[in-house]
């Protein structure tokens, strides 16, 4: 049968994390090291397949766009790879799917991120390209165009997906006028403003080495890793200024309900409201907590949603960290008749979090998958490449994975009904409904 | 599926997710394969893979919508969503428990020909795995209360895949087009009326008649010794008794002779052309050539439909080709276009006619055969780095002859010469056995 492929669009950073678990060997998870010009290099040895993983990370993502230019870092992110002193953008693609790998960039909520994966013997190559395209774009006019176009023809085609439409809606109820609220990939509107002067303006500004993490993952050692990288990056100038720094946490916003109608079967429902990063204590317990109202299919919204009530194929709760802020939401697709039933065993459901406390087998269950499922979430080269850029970027450390485990495997049952207090009154959540109406 | 958002499809999945198959260098992945027959019929094959204190656990049986009847479709995808749903001695949300007690991960799907369930997890608990994946094999608790439920769950599966998203509905149509006598044409979801139709007892039938040990295959990659692993799949799945080989699937779908087209106007946002061709599966001296035609045409921005369509002459949003080397039964040669704002499905269909028109014509460049073939063994290293897809690539080898194809289809891939492609070409891609899909939005 048949797929339709989809263009990637990345928001790398967060995603590793949210959620997620930690633990693992007592060795570091990669080498660290600062180079002179400030970039973070990176360093996790796989040996065993002759593959490596590169990425290249600065922060240069969307919240750092002026409010009049939302989708700028993504187009930025997008045009990369399409053209640079050396290449055009078709030499590029040729050059890199010649030898089987793949070069691609993109921007995220909170940076922009070059990705590169190629065989071990083919790593000279990859990073040469790589680098240009970070150091070296050109970002032709005709590129520019032709990118817009497709950006605003993605965004067009998002409007069937309902999912995708409560989710940018939610955003904007949950985040206001943060940059989180505005959607990474902007709007067909404000994408159709942008011009080739925002774009090159943006990559000044934002696209520099002391901002920049390069982590490099597979068959190789550090000290090839670090000459290699040194090589092609070594020489990007450290710029005078002091690096931006990034829009502060979002102001709480009260809660609002908004319906969008739309002519389908099927009726999307999503919660938020703003949670925490995991610089707070009261993180790994709020982990816990989503993690037994929705985190799975042994969850209470997955037993009474779905199997209890046959109402649902999709139901779930997570918590989602970025580096500027971070929010909690719960989300169902049920049809249309059985919306106010689900929305009320989600409320019912969210303040029993808070009403007593969770049981023993629950606290143990959310405990033991949350610390004992981190071998599975690093089991690849590109999951290990993506979990220590995002530890770094996110500040967290390279032993958060210990710490995370830690952290968890102390959580209390009074833990998590104290955050539930905290965190998870029904009353507190912004809600969407894509639906049809009658 | 049972959870995520991602069903059914992905037999084909292979070379759309990265690239062709499979592994690396030969020499290692086919030769360290310990593979047995149990007295019961059930095919093994052990990978030991010691890099990380994982292993990954994959049940393949031999059914899918293939293997069902008009009137009753969508059943062996419903039978998979029970599979989780508790037996006599392990009940309700055990399973799921017990995997994430484990800090591990689940899931599965069903295809046109297999139904695949998987178990990630560290690898001192195989032996827990293999009791609970032997247990539902064998003693799977059908009860009418949770069937019931389950029909909503599965129906409401179907709203989200297919009748709320606008190349769900258009595919389905298509395939319902393409293949008259053979099941293929029925959705792997079902009809509506069949899943809400569908009883326990037809449900317990067709468990009893394809969920049998003869009819499986078992497939364990990760930090283990084959040997005792051996032992254990022994201990655990021995006792279950081989049933009645499962029928056949005998439909076979008669030649097309002219070009059917079917339109769907529904909501949508931007139209949407598909395009299917019937092609042979890998039993054909055909099926290299297709394969490598797929990547010549749709592997990267550097293929011939992106680079054409996409970014030169900005006629899409997205196009590509996808042929289905692994179908156990002839399938279909899919090709694919999203009209950017302003084009038309009808300028899309004839433009990627005109890329068939023109593989007639004149043979690929070398550089473009060669980045093909390039591209289909990089990923069979890029397989490597995961045990999950390790596993899941002998599975498929094994399930249309044996896994040590793994090794021989490299080698065919390799032998694909310019002419070929020409010649493969001229044979499936004619007019008269075109299948042709248009969505249009519904202003």
């Amino acid at each position: 049968m048949l797929q339709r492929r989809w263009t990637t669009v990345c928001l790398i950073a967060a995603l590793v994390l949210a959620g997620v678990p930690a633990p693992a060997p007592a060795a570091p998870i990669a080498h660290r090291e600062v180079l002179p010009n400030g970039i973070v290099l990176l360093v996790a040895e796989r040996p065993g397949v002759p593959i490596v993983a590169v990425r290249a990370f600065m922060r240069a993502g969307a919240v750092f766009e002026p409010p009049d230019r939302a989708g700028l870092a993504n187009l930025t992110g997008s045009l990369l790879t399409r053209g640079t002193a050396k290449h055009s953008g078709p030499e590029i693609d040729a050059a890199i799917e010649f030898v089987g790998g793949s070069l691609e960039a993109g921007a995220g909520r909170d940076g922009l991120t070059a990705s590169l994966f190629v065989l071990k013997r083919d790593l000279g190559l990859g990073l040469d390209l790589l680098s240009e395209v970070v150091l070296s774009p050109t970002f032709p006019e005709a590129e520019v165009k032709r990118k817009v176009a497709q950006i605003q023809a993605a965004i067009k085609r998002s409007e069937e997906d309902p999912g995708t439409v409560a989710a940018r809606a939610l955003s904007r109820l949950v985040f206001g006028s943060h940059p989180y609220g505005t959607p990474v990939e902007g709007t067909i509107a404000s994408v159709g403003t942008l011009t080739r002067d925002d774009v090159v303006a943006f990559y000044r500004g934002f696209v520099r080495p002391d901002t920049a993490v390069v982590a490099v993952v597979g068959d190789v050692t550090v000290d090839e890793a670090r000459r290699e990288v040194l090589a092609r990056f070594g020489a990007w100038p450290r710029p005078a200024a002091p690096a931006p720094t990034g829009p502060t946490e979002p102001a709480a916003m009260p809660p609002r309900t908004e319906v969008i109608p739309k002519d389908l079967k099927q009726a999307t429902i999503m919660l938020g409201r703003p949670a925490i990063r995991q610089v707070d204590p009261d993180y790994f317990p709020l982990a816990v907590a989503s993690y037994v109202l929705g985190g799975g299919s042994a969850s209470r919204l997955y037993a009474r949603v779905r199997d209890e009530g046959g109402l649902a194929y999709a139901v779930y709760a997570y918590v989602s960290p970025g580096r500027y802020g971070a929010s909690l939401v719960v989300s169902a697709q049920t049809r249309t008749g059985e919306v106010p039933k689900v929305i009320d065993i989600v409320r019912d459901e969210l303040g029993r979090m808070a009403r007593e406390p969770v049981s023993e087998d629950e606290l143990r269950l959310a405990r033991d998958y949350l610390t004992g499922s981190f071998p599975l979430r690093l089991d690849t080269t590109a999951k290990v490449a993506d979990f220590i850029v995002a530890i770094e970027v996110q500040g967290l450390g390279l032993d958060y994975a210990d710490r995370y485990r830690a952290a968890i495997a102390r959580v209390t049952a009074a833990d998590v009904q104290r955050v539930a207090g905290r965190f998870l009154g029904p009353d507190t959540f912004s809600r969407v409904v894509v639906s049809a109406t009658k | 599926m049972r959870r995520g958002p991602i069903v059914l499809l992905l037999i084909a999945a292979v070379l759309a997710t990265g690239g062709p198959a499979p592994a690396a260098e030969p020499a290692r992945s086919a030769q360290a394969v310990v593979a047995a027959t149990l007295d019961n019929g059930l095919r093994v094959l052990l990978l030991e893979d010691r890099r990380s204190p994982i292993v990954t656990v994959q049940m393949w049986y031999r059914v899918g919508s293939r293997n069902e009847t008009r009137g009753a479709t969508g059943i062996a995808h419903f039978l998979e969503h029970l599979m989780f749903r508790g037996t006599a001695k392990h009940g309700p949300g055990v399973f799921a428990r017990t995997v994430e007690r484990n800090g591990g991960q689940d899931n599965a799907f069903t295809s046109q020909d297999v139904t695949s369930y998987y178990v990630n997890l560290a690898a001192d608990r195989l032996d827990l795995v293999l009791e609970l994946e032997a247990d539902r094999m064998h003693n799977l608790r059908l009860d009418p209360k949770i069937i019931a439920s389950e029909r909503e769950v599965v129906i409401e599966e179907r709203r989200t895949r297919t009748e709320d998203d606008p190349g769900g509905a258009l595919g389905e149509e298509v395939s319902a087009t393409a293949f008259r006598a053979h099941p293929y044409g029925q959705p792997i979801i079902g009809w509506t009326v069949d899943l809400t139709r569908v009883t326990p007892e037809e449900i317990g039938a067709f468990y009893r008649t394809y969920y049998v040990p003869n009819n499986a295959l078992l497939v364990a990659v990760g930090d283990f010794k084959a040997d005792e692993t051996l032992a254990m799949v022994k201990t655990a799945f021995g006792s279950i008794p081989r049933g009645a080989t499962p029928p056949p699937v005998l439909a076979v779908e008669p030649p097309q002779n002219s070009e059917r087209r079917v339109t769907v106007q529904r909501p949508a946002q931007l139209p949407i052309v598909y395009l299917g061709y019937p092609v042979p599966n890998q039993t054909s001296p055909d099926a290299a050539a297709l394969e490598v035609l797929s990547v010549v045409l749709s592997g990267g921005r550097a293929s011939r439909l992106y680079r054409d369509l996409v970014h030169e002459r900005q006629l899409a949003l997205e196009a590509g080709g996808d042929y289905s080397y692994f179908s156990l039964d002839p399938n279909l040669f899919w090709f694919w276009a999203t009209p950017l704002p302003g084009q038309t499905a009808e300028t899309l269909e004839k433009e990627l006619l005109a890329h068939m028109e023109r593989l007639k014509r004149e043979p690929v460049s070398e550089v473009e055969l060669t980045r093909a073939k390039n591209q289909v063994e990089a990923s069979f290293v890029f397989q490597d780095d995961s045990i999950h897809r390790r596993a899941g690539l002998l599975a498929r080898f094994e399930l249309i002859g044996g896994y040590a194809l793994k090794d021989s289809y490299l080698a065919s891939i390799r032998a694909v010469t310019a002419a070929d492609l020409q010649r493969v070409a001229g044979a499936y891609f004619q007019d008269e056995k075109k299948n042709v899909g248009i969505l249009l939005p519904k202003p």
